[in-house]
């Protein structure tokens, strides 16, 4: 077995905890709120403080809202009343939406309320300068004498898909919001506010099934290392994702600790910007993160079981694979097509990627000739070619499966042949059920493709639209499985 | 006793100012370490220099040892392949008026209590660098790579985090792109990979429990072919300033 992961699995999680000064108290509130007040609520129209509550008036959330601003004594329809303490009744979490000099007065009331979370959308703080510092070590000093949990300052909060909670100020018209998946759910956790929501649009429209967006500004409490703890605990989280611009001084240390135990309950992918001179000097000024040698991170990320993905585009790709299969056994990929020019693209992908496509053996090789017809080519990929029905991708996984030869399947399906039929996605998702072995679909195509690709994934196996997408997340399949089996992972290069 | 060594050559480099620890220090810590090194020794006289060389056997290198020195060859200060005492006595004494030269050139008086290190002139092996580096992140980081143009123009190095396993180790040494080399190539028997692999874990363990290390260079270190092992034949170590880093008790 693979030396670190023993070493890591005999260490009491609670111990890993509390090493490495992770604290998941409270961050519950955040996600779960059933009662949220909004302070620096607005009437003003566009503004942040009126956004937020246009959140949460929508039927989908079904808690209870607050507004909080000595101006109104409504918001929107909603009851707004001066401090938080007037509200009879109580408060879960508190949007903070105020300037940054009032925000400790605002603490204290808070605090008096009794209420655990906060989230401070405001910006002014520590990223500006000595001034705001003082006042971001104000209000954490106040949060902590009262047990109040944060995030931010300087972010737009968290977007829980299934609770509705929903702090992020963007108009739905212009920020699409993501949906819960009923096969597996990806969660999100941002540096970047910006980035936040534009994944919550991009995610909206992809189809890919998000639990939880975090945006974490400037992490003057709730950091990195408690969310991937926390994460790694929630249910409805079947991938962690993050976007990291750098961290704070041995802030990657703590975040590689508490990776190399969340691994293994759970994928956790990172796309970390920075790996030029120029662009890690933006990040810095960006995020006041310090700047380090990339290639250290990168060991880093691959010493504790993290995969590291180039782009967002990359990494939603792998996640996808990720949340809806099983981690590969080996590194041994069977590529099954009807179309031999995306045999032939997919497998330059799949080697690209460091994954083996092997030909099948001799006694394999005899059980398919005799199951296809002779005008198929039953090296690896297998071409069932153009004039196919489903039958033929039933003969190829049977015996393949049967075969133990291979860990991981990539099927190609072009449905633009009439002859196949989409009883073809039945036999896919049955084969993929009963062998529990991972399969990635590739399938390229317009309007009709599509839908079948939304048909496949709700039968529960990920499909991209080319051959290197799909290489990418046979890869990701392979390596969450060298991570989670070590020295029992097949590899065969 | 091996963490006590470490502590006692720190001590005496922060007392006389120094974030930098002489070679022989060096030396004493890693062999404390089970870090392999070629035989070596300190002289303050010419005669006691050879006499020295003559008992860990010709052919020797003279390295000066000060303070005030960081770059040892800039001041001359290093003579190879010395075949017998006559040699070693005349390279001492080069050694020494060199120093005082390259003192008066920057306007200080060089520190010579400490004479020069005698060391066993090593077989060349194929050359790989091993360092140590503390990211502002990441905190200590081991970087592993072959010498010469491998490091230097094709940057074909790789890093782990410190503390490291056996496997990580391994998969270091096998992920470099010009791992086979180390297979053996064009005729040449498989280098002692196993002998480099127990030189970058005692590096590591070192490392882990000498946090004030801030940087470290085994450069370079010669690997052999299979069975005959590894030297590390120059070593350099930056500790940080005063400061008391740890509890003791950690």
């Amino acid at each position: 077995m693979d030396t670190f992961v023993a070493a890591v699995e005999n260490v009491p999680f609670v111990w890993v905890m509390i090493l490495s000064g992770v604290d998941t108290t409270g961050i519950d509130h955040f996600f779960n709120a059933k009662s949220v007040a909004v302070y620096g609520a607005s009437a003003t129209p566009n503004s942040v403080g009126q956004a937020i509550i246009q959140n949460f008036i929508k039927p989908q959330y079904t808690g209870k809202i607050y507004a909080v601003n000595p101006k109104y004594s409504s918001v929107l329809g909603v009851p707004c009343f001066p401090t938080l303490q007037e509200i009879p009744h109580p408060v879960d979490l508190v949007v903070v939406a105020v300037p940054a000099r009032i925000t400790p007065r605002v603490f204290e009331d808070i605090g008096a309320k009794g209420t655990k979370a906060a989230i401070v959308i405001s910006g002014g703080f520590s990223e500006t300068g000595p001034a705001g510092a003082e006042i971001e070590d104000e209000i954490v000093a106040i949060a902590r004498r009262h047990g109040i949990r944060i995030i931010g300052p300087n972010c737009v909060g968290v977007i829980d898909s299934q609770t509705h909670v929903d702090t992020f100020f963007l108009p739905e018209y212009r920020c699409g919001r993501p949906k819960p998946s009923n096969v597996a759910n990806i969660s999100l956790v941002s540096q970047s506010g910006a980035f936040a929501a534009a994944i919550s649009d991009w995610t909206s429209e992809l189809g890919i099934g998000i639990s939880k967006i975090i945006s974490l500004g400037n992490k003057c409490d709730v950091d990195d290392d408690d969310l991937l703890c926390y994460l790694g605990e929630d249910p409805s989280t079947q991938v962690i994702c993050f976007y990291i611009e750098g961290y704070d001084k041995d802030k990657g240390r703590t975040f590689f600790e508490t990776a190399k135990t969340t691994v293994l309950r759970k994928p956790v992918l990172v796309v970390k910007s920075g790996r030029g001179k120029r662009a890690r000097a933006a990040a810095s000024s960006h995020t006041g993160a310090l700047a380090g040698l990339d290639q250290i991170a990168d060991a880093a990320y691959r010493q504790s079981g993290v995969i590291r993905a180039d782009n967002f585009e990359h990494m939603f790709d792998m996640a996808k694979a990720l949340a809806m299969q099983p981690p590969a056994r080996g590194d041994r990929v069977l590529m099954v097509t009807n179309g031999g020019g995306l045999g032939v693209m997919t497998t330059d992908a799949l080697e690209a990627m460091g994954l083996a496509v092997p030909s099948p053996s001799p006694e394999l090789e005899e059980k398919l000739k005799s199951r296809l017809p002779s005008y198929c080519s039953w090296h690896n990929p297998i071409d069932v070619v153009g004039d196919t029905d489903a039958g033929r991708y039933d003969a190829v996984l049977d015996e393949a499966i049967k075969s133990s030869e291979y860990d991981i399947f990539v099927v190609g399906m072009l449905l633009q042949t009439p002859s196949l039929g989409m009883d073809v996605t039945n036999v896919i998702s049955n084969y993929q059920r009963q062998s529990g072995k991972p399969f990635v679909v590739v399938s390229m195509g317009g309007a009709f493709t599509t839908k079948a690709g939304e048909i496949m994934e709700l039968m529960g196996t990920p499909t991209y639209a080319t051959g290197e997408k799909a290489a990418v997340a046979a890869s990701a399949l392979a390596e969450y499985g060298r991570i989670r089996y070590g020295g029992e992972f097949n590899r065969s290069q | 006793m091996q963490m006590k060594t470490a502590k006692k050559v720190f001590e005496t480099a922060l007392a006389e100012g120094r974030t930098y620890i002489l070679e022989n220090e060096a030396k004493d810590i890693m062999k404390a370490y089970g870090i392999p090194i070629p035989a070596y020794d300190t002289a303050t006289t010419a005669e006691d220099a050879a006499s020295k060389a003559k008992k860990i056997g010709f052919p020797v290198v003279l390295k000066v040892l000060s303070k005030d020195i960081l770059h040892k060859s800039d001041a001359g200060g290093v003579k190879i392949n010395l075949k017998d005492e006559g040699e070693v006595k005349t390279a001492f004494q080069e050694i020494m008026d060199n120093a005082v030269k390259y003192g008066k050139d920057k306007g200080t008086k060089v520190d010579l209590s400490r004479g020069v290190l005698i060391s066993d002139f090593a077989d060349t092996g194929t050359e790989v660098i091993i360092g140590v580096t503390r990211d502002p992140q990441f905190g200590h980081a081991l970087m592993f790579g072959l010498g010469g143009i491998f490091v230097e123009v094709l940057k074909d190095v790789t890093f782990r985090l410190i503390p490291m396993s056996e496997f990580d180790a391994r998969e270091m040494v096998s992920e470099i792109k010009a791992a086979k080399i180390l297979d053996g190539v064009r005729g040449q028997p498989p280098r002692d990979v196993d002998a480099l692999v127990n030189v970058i874990l005692s590096v590591s363990r070192m490392v882990k429990e000498n946090p004030e290390i801030v940087e470290l260079d085994c450069n370079p270190t010669f690997i052999y072919e299979k069975g005959k092992g590894a030297l590390v034949i120059d070593a350099r170590i930056l500790i940080e300033e005063t400061k008391k880093t740890q509890s003791p008790s950690r």
